[in-house]
């Protein structure tokens, strides 16, 4: 079920929080309820995968077990980690590793053809986490239904926050969570607006132009190769921060406070700052269970870059089984050993031209992350440096005077990432005013009137 | 009351507030968009607007209302086919259903909603090859979407019809009486283009490159397999389930450039062979009847009455349902291979006319 959806903002959510609160006084029900609810969630695009998460979490729950009680608890660690892994490796990456090896002529081409079940990435690496921090005795989980609800709570099912054990299963242990809590729902409802209309009103609308370049990399001119990436640059925020946005605002109605995924991250002066801004549940996850086991800072110079090139790669082959997506984490782990060997350096360098190389590239970078293949990237990059002689004007003009709202949502998009406060921050300074009401009640309204062609979140596809 | 109580009240009041004056709002717009109703959901229209191609939107309204006896489906060759044409060839109330490049699953889709809605005498089925190409549930990308909510009888999923501002747009149109989009209103014709566009060998010819007919057009390959699994996924069994109404499947007279076309990109045998096997498969069933109008060269070599190689002119399409209530080209199992023959003779006996010379 999507989240600006019709059958999950005008059936789904308020059917939910009302069996919630209404098993207040019954807390495990309540947690059972949600539980039910969140399957229900899950199922409703593709029933078929329901058994492959009820599995996963059955399976991870009785690894949890072995781990803790066993004396081979490393050994069970390294079969749980293993387990879901290959979960992973089958649904996600077997077919793109079938297709390199038939393309450097090893294997016949052949391909197993499954269909990605949604949020795999998601509650396979909050699972794994679990059982690390089960191994490390930092978590313990008594309760089946907790767990349940600890990997199924709807919000972040499909696409996060990937969360911790730690921050939530005190909250869902908490009895008191079970009642309304009224500041949290009038909290949640705000942000839940906030993150309907970034979606609606701003990610959406920019389809067009960055379609209209990504879809003809080989053609494209300079003008519309950075307009193409700076519209993709805006959308794929937009709609991942609303996305996420409108998951902890309907968690919080439900009196749980998820991460927080994103803060201000264009304004980062440096990449290291633009990954404690970006997706920051998976940088975090990425920091605890891949770059801190590899040894982390730990180690001499050479390693500790090593790490970090590493720990990106495969940051980028998380986010989908394609080359553009290892380029994308490639370049990434590279730009930050970069950062990290010029820190190291004692250089510095004025703010302006620190966040100006640093946006753009994180731009350039997008243009890998949202490019059909690699040779269209470069295409586009191509163009980008101007050595595309195609002149583009025109083109772009037509583009942009049937494409209104497109231009529009450029515009604003642009003064919200640089200008104005973000959702944390307008959520924090939440204080039920009339004029917070009015701003809600419009968003929510007129963003469920443009709802009518429902355009997925970009961040399913991972 | 103290602070706690006090900042409770608050916040509940804010969250009521937001919540109801939202309820309050859609509810206006959803109640807007039943009374008027622009795409006839719930009733048809007394002054229709038939807006351009919208056919996936309005279909599904006039096939739940409409009173018909024999009901058309097919492709954009068959959008400008009158109502009145098919009742007078087949007797009865009649209704048009056609849409622009309908799929099979499109088909069945809509079948089901007619048979859900009426019992029709008879159903004109015009197969485009097209239609069976990808697998059994592929739609064509430039068909758009397609609001399956409309497409059936629950009411509760058809929010995004109630709540779509593009809907309240239209609505609010409809009651001030403006003009602003381009539509029909001629309920025998809602999607009669036949009088809009030129027919001609000089418009065929246009922009052809008649070595490779197929940069134009850009159709879909179709494998034997592939065809036939969609047929028996979605033709089939409507066919099966409905004994007392009369089906006729005809294969549309396509311009002699498709045939050439199919040549070119090694679809002919694929495309003879799903013709046999549909005429194979629905042998059996006394209710349906298979019309080959392919083998009329007269027709389909004249190039004067196509717009392009699949378009043909609204004279063809009266033409066609003419001859297919008068039960005129049926093939069997036994005198398919005849009419192939003749189809393939036809196509190496013909000379496409040259650009230069036209």
């Amino acid at each position: 079920m999507l989240f600006n959806s019709y059958e999950y903002l005008i059936y789904f959510l308020p059917a939910t929080v009302l069996g919630f609160f209404a098993f207040g006084e019954h807390p495990r029900w309540a947690v059972r309820w949600l539980v039910v609810a969140s399957l229900f969630f899950y199922g409703w695009w593709n029933p078929a995968h329901l058994p492959l998460i009820v599995a996963s979490i059955g399976v991870n729950f009785w690894l949890a077990h072995r781990i803790q009680r066993s004396p081979a608890r490393h050994r069970w660690l390294v079969t749980g980690v293993a387990a879901n892994l290959a979960l992973l490796g089958v649904y996600k990456y077997a077919d793109f590793l079938l297709r390199t090896l038939a393309q450097v002529g090893l294997i016949a081409p052949v391909e197993l053809g499954l269909a990605l079940p949604l949020g795999i990435s998601f509650f396979t690496f909050t699972q794994i986490a679990f059982l690390v921090d089960v191994s490390r005795d930092k978590a313990r989980e008594p309760s089946f239904d907790n767990y349940a609800l600890f990997v199924t709570f709807f919000p972040h099912l499909l696409a996060g926050p990937i969360i911790h054990h730690s921050e939530m299963m005190p909250q869902f242990q908490s009895t008191s969570n079970k009642r309304v809590d009224w500041h949290n729902v009038a909290a949640g409802l705000f942000l839940l607006a906030i993150g309907l209309a970034k979606k609606v009103f701003l990610a959406d609308p920019l389809v067009p132009i960055v379609t209209a370049g990504f879809d003809h990399a080989q053609t494209v001119g300079l003008i519309q190769a950075w307009l193409s990436a700076l519209a993709y640059t805006l959308q794929i925020y937009f709609d991942f921060s609303g996305y996420t946005d409108m998951a902890l605002g309907a968690a919080l109605i439900f009196n749980i406070r998820l991460p927080i995924n994103f803060d201000s991250p264009y304004r980062a002066l440096d990449l290291r700052a633009f990954w404690h801004r970006w997706h920051m549940t998976l940088s975090r996850f990425l920091r605890e269970y891949v770059y801190v086991p590899l040894g982390g800072n730990r180690a001499g110079e050479a390693r500790v870059l090593a790490n970090l090139l590493l720990t990106f790669l495969l940051g980028g082959l998380w986010h989908g089984a394609a080359w553009t997506f290892v380029c994308w984490g490639a370049l990434h782990g590279i730009g930050l050993c970069v950062v990290r060997v010029w820190r190291s350096s004692g250089h510095g360098l004025p703010p302006a031209i620190a966040w100006a190389i640093t946006f753009v590239f994180v731009v350039v970078t997008w243009v890998f992350f949202r490019a059909q293949s690699v040779p269209d990237a470069w295409a586009i990059i191509r163009a980008m440096t101007g050595m595309s002689p195609k002149a583009d004007w025109p083109a772009v003009q037509t583009l942009l005077s049937a494409n209104i709202a497109a231009l529009c949502a450029l515009i604003a998009g642009t003064l919200i990432v640089f200008r104005r406060r973000n959702s944390n921050e307008l959520v924090d300074s939440f204080d039920g005013s009339w004029m917070a009401a009015a701003a809600a009640t419009a968003a929510l309204t007129l963003a469920v009137l443009q709802l009518s062609t429902v355009a997925p979140f970009l961040y399913f596809n991972f | 009351m103290n602070d706690a109580a006090r900042s409770r009240w608050r916040f509940r009041r804010w969250a009521a507030g937001v919540l109801g004056s939202t309820a309050v709002a859609l509810a206006i717009v959803a109640g807007i968009n039943t009374v008027v109703d622009p795409f006839q959901q719930y009733r048809l229209a007394t002054a229709p607007r038939f807006y351009a191609l919208h056919h996936r939107w309005i279909n599904p309204g006039i096939a739940k209302h409409a009173v018909y006896q024999t009901v058309l489906i097919g492709s954009s060759i068959m959008e400008s086919t009158r109502n009145g044409w098919i009742a007078a060839a087949c007797g009865g109330p009649a209704v048009n259903l056609s849409m622009p490049a309908i799929s099979a699953s499109e088909i069945r889709t809509l079948l089901d909603t007619v048979f859900a809605s009426r019992a029709p005498r008879r159903v004109i089925l015009v197969l485009d090859f097209n239609a069976f190409a990808g697998a059994p549930d592929a739609r064509q990308d430039s068909a758009g979407p397609i609001p399956l909510y409309l497409y059936d009888r629950n009411p509760f999923n058809d929010l995004p019809y109630l709540l779509s501002g593009t809907v309240l747009k239209k609505s609010i149109s409809l009651l001030a009486g403006r003009v602003d989009e381009s539509f029909r209103s001629d309920t025998d014709a809602p999607w009669f283009w036949g009088d809009r566009f030129r027919f001609g060998a000089d418009e065929v010819l246009k922009g052809l490159d008649q070595n490779n007919i197929n940069a134009r057009f850009q159709q879909p390959a179709r494998t034997l397999a592939g065809t036939n699994a969609s047929f028996a996924h979605n033709i089939l069994p409507v066919l099966q389930r409905h004994p007392d109404t009369q089906f006729d499947l005809v294969w549309p007279p396509y311009s002699m450039f498709v045939w050439r076309d199919f040549e070119q990109r090694g679809q002919l045998d694929v495309t003879f062979d799903f013709k046999r096997d549909v005429t194979r498969a629905v042998a059996g069933l006394k209710n349906v009847a298979v019309v080959d109008l392919q083998t009329h060269a007269e027709v389909t070599t004249n190039l004067d009455t196509y717009m392009d190689i699949y378009h043909f002119s609204p004279h063809v399409n009266r033409w066609m349902i003419e001859r297919t209530c008068a039960g005129d080209d049926r093939v069997d199992a036994a005198t398919v291979g005849s009419a192939e023959t003749r189809l393939r003779s036809a196509l190496a006996a013909w000379q496409p006319p040259s650009t230069a010379a036209r």
